[in-house]
């Protein structure tokens, strides 16, 4: 298939013009009506997402009501200083760190198995709507899920709670500090892991049907057809997932860790976007919690780096 | 041609992109423009304003009290009436500039929009001097009202209100009377005598439904991440002597001048070991820690006529337990820590939080009739206005008794309970208001049996000594670096100490960790808090 579009593109290029090499100017030219038809989302994204970086001054600034974002006496790394001084950097660290690696480690293979297993089941009928079954969870709002895990979690009211405890298990998930972070990403995997392997599925999709006649002609069993077919053909897929999700390695997101928080879980489920929160919008300190949202952007984009570097030293994949 | 059509199509959705960031801003400032160009003698004069106000309440075109308070103030005011999203609103608005002649509201403008838009604001000083005798009358007979006013340098931009019937504390204690009589006990009065009646309640059929073990001894609010509320077994701590300020969310209060937090006081810790006793106990309800507020307010509710809770703190009876199940419990004065303990009993001071607020009316500092708008502020807080802002028309909710006094009527639909009927009628809490003290009216229903719980707790609440064991908390504008200090340091702290405290009270271990708690509660900057305090409130207790 690569020699395919090889072969293609060199046909194309032959018949623009001479010369392997071409000017920026010509490739405009050549594909203008794809330029203009992606010119919106250019728009968007320069407005939406680089205009607004201008912001970021305010992370090296005091916040100064009356002289606005950009008018605030200029403090330096004063705040980044603050933070890791701060008596909660340790623990905020380990506990945004702790949740978002379980999340990656534990939610990103399960997609992948859900999209190999669902690949090899031929009833055609009960897998779609197994799909839609296992897919369905992705949109339930966070504070319902939450209410949903409050209500079954409940140890005098709720059904795990009660299943818990007619086993001899005395505990309180909903507060016990181990329980805290196994509840977040269960939860997690449930609600996402369907939705996840839809690009798995599609990608899978591709795989070309006599690839699978040859391997059974072969004599492969279901498993050396998954290991030697199925993931190779998803493999850059999943690289590519892997880089993105590792640039999330400091985000845990904020609404469910939030409304999961309460009293005796607090030691382990205060992270930075919780942190954030309570110093920025509940106690107006912009400047601090500007500077807090830049270090954890700081550190995400280095990890995102460092694993696309690492990625395309190793298999040639990467996102640049 | 197909080309063409792309190119246009492609245009448009770029234009829509822009055209959509663009017209957000501009929305919202145009629907305020003050037109007040006519200014005719004899012609009432046209305002605009915006009131923030309950989703409950009734469109303002039907408030009697309101059309006869513009007719005399001799304006006739275009209201935009906001029930959601006022805080989106409000930055557009504000940004634009171009804001009503009027804007109403429980600190709808707070002194930070104030601060942040300088000159967007009026300056009411010299207007009060010259039109408006009502609000001189409340500065002069609530002094306190004025200080409430004044920004540091003396300006005055927002008007405060006074309500004056709201009880002196928000939390009552609450226990089951038909409990104690049917295991034969007597009222508790002290820890320990607590203790042994909830213990009874858990181990025998309290409510008598034949099982004994669904009764629920003790249950206090959800205890939230940032700090102490209402309604939680912090008010235990005035057994000790010490006198919470509105619930004192984040451990400050004031004893003898000094300003203390409890979280590091050994009176707390005694309070936690009482705690921790009845949770390891299992009297205190398992999932206090982790339910929410509705839940909180629903188990007390119990199951039709059985009650399920045996001991615990809310606002007003009926509120906390329904209808239903209201008689079986009766309010209790404040417990004794020991028997033989000689410390004068407190309770949770929250009189001032309940009776005033800040900022409930602003001025357009470009409003082109200030006049007019004074004379109509003016009139909201002569006190037989304001006793309708704050319960509703002459007629239909109060009744005059023609010799100067005043009785609020009950519901016209009987179905209705006496607060909703008031958040329906009129503006209520959420209006300027100054209910005079020699103003005399009989309150409704749920105003006098919310009296009437507080009566227990009157001896305690009336031992306190305002001056020097209430922190005034309200009456103190920090500076923006003391502010955001504060702001850090309490931060620190309520994330070491309400961990601490729940875990304490579920496992135990205070005894164990308390020292090494105390010196780590010295490093998330507690100190310096206490010193700022202290600062600001020995300048306050100056100025008066």
């Amino acid at each position: 298939m690569a020699q395919a579009t090889q072969t293609a593109s060199g046909a194309v290029r032959t018949a623009a013009g001479p010369g392997r090499r071409r000017s920026a100017w010509q490739t405009l030219k050549r594909d203008r009506q794809l330029w203009i038809m992606i010119l919106p989302a250019i728009v968007v994204i320069l407005l939406f997402n680089y205009v607004p970086m201008y912001g970021i001054q305010l992370a090296f600034r005091d916040y100064d009501f009356t002289k606005g974002l950009t008018g605030g006496e200029w403090r330096g790394l004063y705040y980044f200083r603050q933070f890791i001084d701060s008596y909660m950097f340790a623990d905020i660290m380990r506990n945004t760190v702790t949740i978002s690696l379980a999340t990656i480690l534990l939610g990103f293979p399960a997609p992948i198995i859900l999209a190999l297993i669902l690949n090899q089941v031929r009833w055609k009928r009960g897998k779609k709507m197994l799909q839609t079954v296992v897919y369905m969870p992705h949109f339930i709002s966070i504070v319902v899920l939450v209410g949903l895990l409050n209500v079954l979690l409940s140890p005098n009211t709720g059904i795990v709670g009660y299943l818990l405890r007619s086993m001899g298990y005395e505990i309180n998930l909903l507060a016990s500090t181990s329980a805290f972070v196994p509840v977040y990403v269960l939860s997690d995997i449930w609600q996402h892991c369907g939705w996840n392997s839809i690009i798995y599925l599609a990608a899978l999709s591709t795989v070309d049907p006599q690839l699978y006649d040859s391997a059974k002609i072969d004599g492969a069993g279901k498993w050396q057809t998954m290991r030697h077919i199925d993931l190779p053909a998803i493999a850059p897929t999943i690289i590519i997932l892997f880089i993105l999700s590792m640039g999330g390695v400091l985000t845990t997101g904020f609404e469910k860790i939030f409304l999961m928080q309460n009293t005796l879980n607090l030691p382990v489920s205060e992270v930075i976007s919780t942190y954030v929160y309570k110093i920025g919008i509940l106690s107006n300190q912009f400047s601090y919690s500007a500077a807090i949202g830049l270090f954890n952007t700081v550190i995400n984009f280095f990890f995102l780096f460092v694993t696309n570097q690492i990625a395309r030293r190793v298999s040639n994949i990467s996102l640049w | 041609m197909k080309r063409a059509w792309s190119l246009i199509l492609a245009f448009l959705l770029a234009a829509s992109a822009l055209a959509a960031c663009s017209g957000g801003k501009n929305n919202d400032g145009g629907g305020g423009a003050s037109d007040g160009a006519s200014g005719g003698s004899g012609k009432r004069v046209k305002l605009t304003a915006i009131m923030t106000k309950h989703a409950l309440t009734k469109p303002f075109a039907e408030m009697e009290w309101l059309q006869a308070a513009e007719e005399r103030a001799g304006v006739e005011i275009e209201w935009e009436e906001v029930t959601a999203d006022w805080s989106q609103k409000k930055g557009a608005l504000l940004s634009s500039g171009d804001i009503p002649d009027l804007i109403i509201g429980p600190n709808a403008i707070t002194d930070a929009d104030i601060a942040m838009f300088p000159g967007l604001f009026q300056d009411l000083r010299d207007l009060i001097e010259s039109h408006g005798p009502n609000v001189k009358a409340m500065f002069e007979a609530k002094p306190e009202t004025r200080a409430l006013a004044t920004q540091t340098d003396g300006s005055i931009y927002g008007l405060p209100k006074y309500q004056r019937f709201w009880p002196a504390t928000a939390t009552r204690q609450y226990i089951n009377q038909q409990w104690l009589d049917n295991l034969g006990l007597k009222m508790p009065t002290t820890w320990d005598e607590l203790f042994d009646v909830l213990v009874a309640f858990k181990e025998q059929d309290a409510n008598g439904n034949g099982d004994p073990n669904d009764e629920i001894p003790m249950d206090f609010a959800p205890v939230g991440t940032g700090g102490f509320g209402h309604f939680q077994p912090t008010v235990l701590l005035g057994s000790t002597g010490i006198t919470l300020t509105n619930a004192s969310g984040q451990g400050y209060f004031m004893e003898d001048g000094v300003v203390k937090n409890f979280l590091v006081d050994e009176r707390y810790k005694r309070v936690v070991q009482f705690l921790a006793k009845c949770y390891a106990a299992g009297l205190i309800n398992s999932e206090v820690f982790t339910q929410d507020y509705t839940k909180f307010q629903s188990v007390a509710r119990g199951d039709g006529n059985t009650a399920k809770v045996g001991f615990t703190w809310g606002w007003e009876v009926t509120d906390r337990f329904g209808n239903t199940l209201a008689p079986q419990y009766v309010s209790m004065a404040p417990l004794k820590e020991t028997a033989d303990s000689d410390v004068q009993v407190s309770w949770d001071y929250t009189y001032e939080a309940l009776n005033y607020g800040v900022n409930m009316v602003v001025m357009s500092a470009r409003s082109k009739n200030k006049e007019a708008a004074m004379r109509f502020i003016n009139e909201l807080y002569d006190p037989v206005v304001s006793m309708q802002v704050l319960f509703g028309s002459i007629g239909p909710n109060i009744k005059d008794n023609g010799d100067g006094t005043y009785e609020v009527l009950p519901p016209a639909d009987p179905a209705m309970d006496p607060g909703t009927w008031k958040w329906t009628s009129t503006w209520a809490d959420n209006g300027p208001m100054y209910i005079a003290d020699d103003l005399v009216l009989t309150l409704g229903t749920d105003m006098q049996s919310v009296g009437a719980q507080t009566e227990p707790l009157m001896p305690a609440l009336d031992a306190i000594d305002k001056e020097n064991d209430v922190l005034p908390t309200m009456f103190i504008k920090y500076s923006p670096e003391d502010n955001s200090t504060l702001a850090l340091n309490n931060t620190n702290l309520m994330n070491l100490a309400m961990a601490k405290f729940s875990q304490w009270v579920t496992s135990g271990g205070i005894e164990q960790e308390w020292d090494n708690y105390v010196k780590e509660v010295e490093r998330t900057g507690l100190p310096q808090s206490l010193e700022i305090i202290q600062r600001y409130v020995d300048e306050n207790k100056r100025n008066q």
